[in-house]
């Protein structure tokens, strides 16, 4: 009747790991199934969900317009993790190499921020880029836009904000990595021939790649998502598939469309994350 | 140990309880437009009808309705324009009014049967008469515009916001064309539609909620919007005005209903009985600065506040003016132009 020790050791996994997963299922795993499901009910004009099935909503997705809305949300999204990864490069090498005392100083003014809620920081930048705010009148004063130019409302703004809004989840993993990096390995190379730059790009960024990875599932799959800061400070030019998930939702009331595209959302979120996690396993498997 | 612990955790959930009781006054939930119920009025209520109110807001008639269709709410008193009366009507999800608890409707001016498709108040009672106007920066502009054409002009480009509303915004470009707001002509909305696009170039955004707020830092100077929320900026801000579009505006009337589920609807009915009251009317009127169609209130009103034509409007402008809708089925092509208003390069 002895139990047997590996049959065991499952056991326990099994029990460990459930609740997790019962959670995943329950809250993740069924309603993203449930969306995938509704984008296949005809949809009616009071805003319900019709009985039975169909392919209309896949016939309605080829709209000519979406391209153009896909092609933006992706772009939009890589430009800002790219300048979200760029910035905190240069600042977590500096970071690393401070003295303790400086680094959690440092650490402090980044973490700051947070303790302000997100949309009131989203909202100071309708003060900094106000048409007649300081930051216009210093551009016109300079010659470089006319007076009373519209700094707001474009893709511009809404990549720059986003920016601000997301480089602290850049930087912190990018930071958690470099930290535990050895920099003898960067006076080695320097010994062996490199100067600073060379070893910097060579020996430092590859030496961090697994916080650059993680980085850019950070910033770039809620970017791909976003709704709330090209809502604000985006125009009528600049919106997102995230913006027009919510308007066929509020304004159009057609749920089983809305569906439709939350689905592509999905779709396009998981690649990000199979790419990193298919390099990962490349990697490990060298 | 063991049971110490339990007895303890027993004396706190019964004194939990018992505060939880004692503080458990009845609460009267309001789903309505931001700013759009005078703050004094709501104490009085509260204080009257010893309860709670609590007020959610919302931007626009398509987005209250999304929310309550999948389920959102709780709410007891809604406060939907005339069309949209029409189409909660009609899916059940309004309660029919019981007149016996609403002696106060005989204040109604016969006025406002004019602008409701529920003219006997089955399902809704008249609230505030309001409409879509233009507000403009003083200060900024040598003239004011007084047409819907100021939306054309280039020189304003990145200043500018129309309403981010469907009807709305559809049916001001209906006006400047000549069309009724209620057209169903899909020429004629087909039209409506390609000006919006030209006129979007020098837009800012489409924009609901901020335009106050945008016209007052004068980060726009020319905005569409409504005019009790335009009124109550000019309160605060001299420099703005309001100009009235020489080709006729929307007219909304917004309703007092009572949703099929709500939790609280005896205290829902004195809600709306409440605000029927000629000297309550008179307050909320002077606050959100807009017309309550309640006869006795008007005589309690400033002088000054009844002429203003901007809430009381004249003949002439009630003349050329129009009020929105619900068209059924025809409604897919207000969503479809405006859709393709929307992602329009």
């Amino acid at each position: 009747m002895k139990a047997d020790p590996v049959r065991r050791e499952r056991l326990v996994e099994v029990f460990l790991t459930a609740p997790g997963f019962v959670w995943l299922l329950l809250f993740f795993l069924l309603p993203t199934f449930n969306v995938l499901l509704i984008s296949f009910r005809p949809s009616t004009l009071t805003g319900g969900i019709g009985e039975g099935w169909t392919l209309d909503t896949l016939q309605q997705l080829r709209n000519p317009d979406y391209p153009g809305i896909l092609f933006r949300t992706l772009w939009v999204s890589l430009a800002i993790t790219v300048s979200c990864l760029l910035l905190s490069v240069p600042v977590a090498y500096f970071l690393a190499r401070c003295s303790q005392r400086w680094k959690t100083r440092l650490l402090l003014l980044i973490m700051i921020p947070f303790l302000t809620n997100f949309i009131i920081r989203v909202f100071a930048w309708k003060v900094i880029l106000h048409p007649e705010g300081w930051l216009a009148s210093v551009l016109a004063f300079a010659g470089l836009i006319p007076p009373g130019t519209q700094l707001l409302y474009n893709v511009r703004a809404v990549i720059l904000v986003s920016v601000y809004t997301y480089l602290p989840f850049a930087l912190l993993p990018v930071y958690a990595v470099a930290e535990k990096f050895d920099f003898a390995l960067m006076e080695a190379a320097m010994d062996l021939g490199c100067n600073r730059i060379q070893a910097f790009f060579r020996v430092f960024v590859p030496g961090i790649s697994r916080g650059l990875w993680t980085a850019t599932l950070l910033v770039l799959i809620p970017n791909l998502g976003a709704y709330v800061v090209p809502d604000i400070v985006g125009g009528h030019s600049s919106s997102m598939l995230g913006n027009v998930i919510v308007r066929r939702l509020f304004s159009d009331r057609n749920l089983p469309h809305a569906a439709g595209l939350s689905s592509v959302l999905t779709v396009l979120v998981l690649l990000p994350m199979i790419v990193v996690i298919l390099h990962r396993r490349r990697r490990e498997a060298h | 140990m063991k049971f110490r612990l339990l007895n303890l955790a027993a004396a706190l959930m019964l004194i939990l309880g018992f505060t939880a009781c004692g503080s458990r006054k009845p609460v009267l939930r309001i789903y309505n437009w931001a700013e759009y119920l005078s703050d004094e009025v709501i104490e009085a209520f509260e204080k009257e009808f010893n309860c709670r109110v609590i007020v959610d807001v919302f931007d626009s008639n398509e987005a209250m309705y999304a929310k309550l269709k999948a389920g959102g709410g709780g709410y007891d008193i809604v406060v939907p324009s005339s069309y949209q009366v029409v189409r909660m009507a009609r899916e059940g999800m309004l309660l029919e009014l019981d007149h016996s608890q609403l002696p106060n409707l005989v204040h109604l001016d016969p006025i406002a049967v004019k602008f409701t498709q529920d003219p006997e108040h089955r399902y809704s009672v008249p609230y505030l008469i309001t409409s879509a106007v233009i507000g403009y920066r003083a200060d900024r502009m040598d003239t004011g515009p007084d047409s819907w054409a100021v939306f054309a002009d280039a020189s304003l480009r990145g200043r500018m916001t129309l309403l981010n509303d469907q009807r709305e915004t559809l049916g001001a470009a209906l006006k400047f064309l000549g069309f009724s707001l209620n057209t169903v002509n899909p020429e004629e909305i087909n039209a409506a539609r390609d000006l919006l696009i030209e006129w979007k170039a020098n837009l800012a955004k489409f924009e609901s909620e901020q335009f106050k707020n945008g016209l007052m830092s004068a980060e726009f100077l020319v905005v569409h919007g409504y005019s009790s929320d335009l009124l109550q900026a000019m309160e605060e801000d001299e420099n703005i005005s309001i100009a009235l579009p020489k080709e006729g505006l929307s007219i909304a009337l917004d309703d007092l209903v009572i949703l099929a589920d709500a939790p609280n609807p005896q205290l829902a009915h004195a809600f709306i009985n409440f605000m029927h009251r000629p000297e309550v009317a008179a307050e909320n009127m002077e606050w959100v600065m807009a017309m309550s169609p309640n006869l006795p209130a008007y005589a309690l009103l400033d002088d000054a506040f009844k002429a203003d034509e901007r809430i009381f409007f004249s003949e002439e402008i009630f003349a050329k003016s129009e009020t929105i809708f619900d068209l059924g089925e025809n409604d897919q092509l207000y969503i479809n132009a405006w859709n393709e208003v929307k992602t329009a390069p």
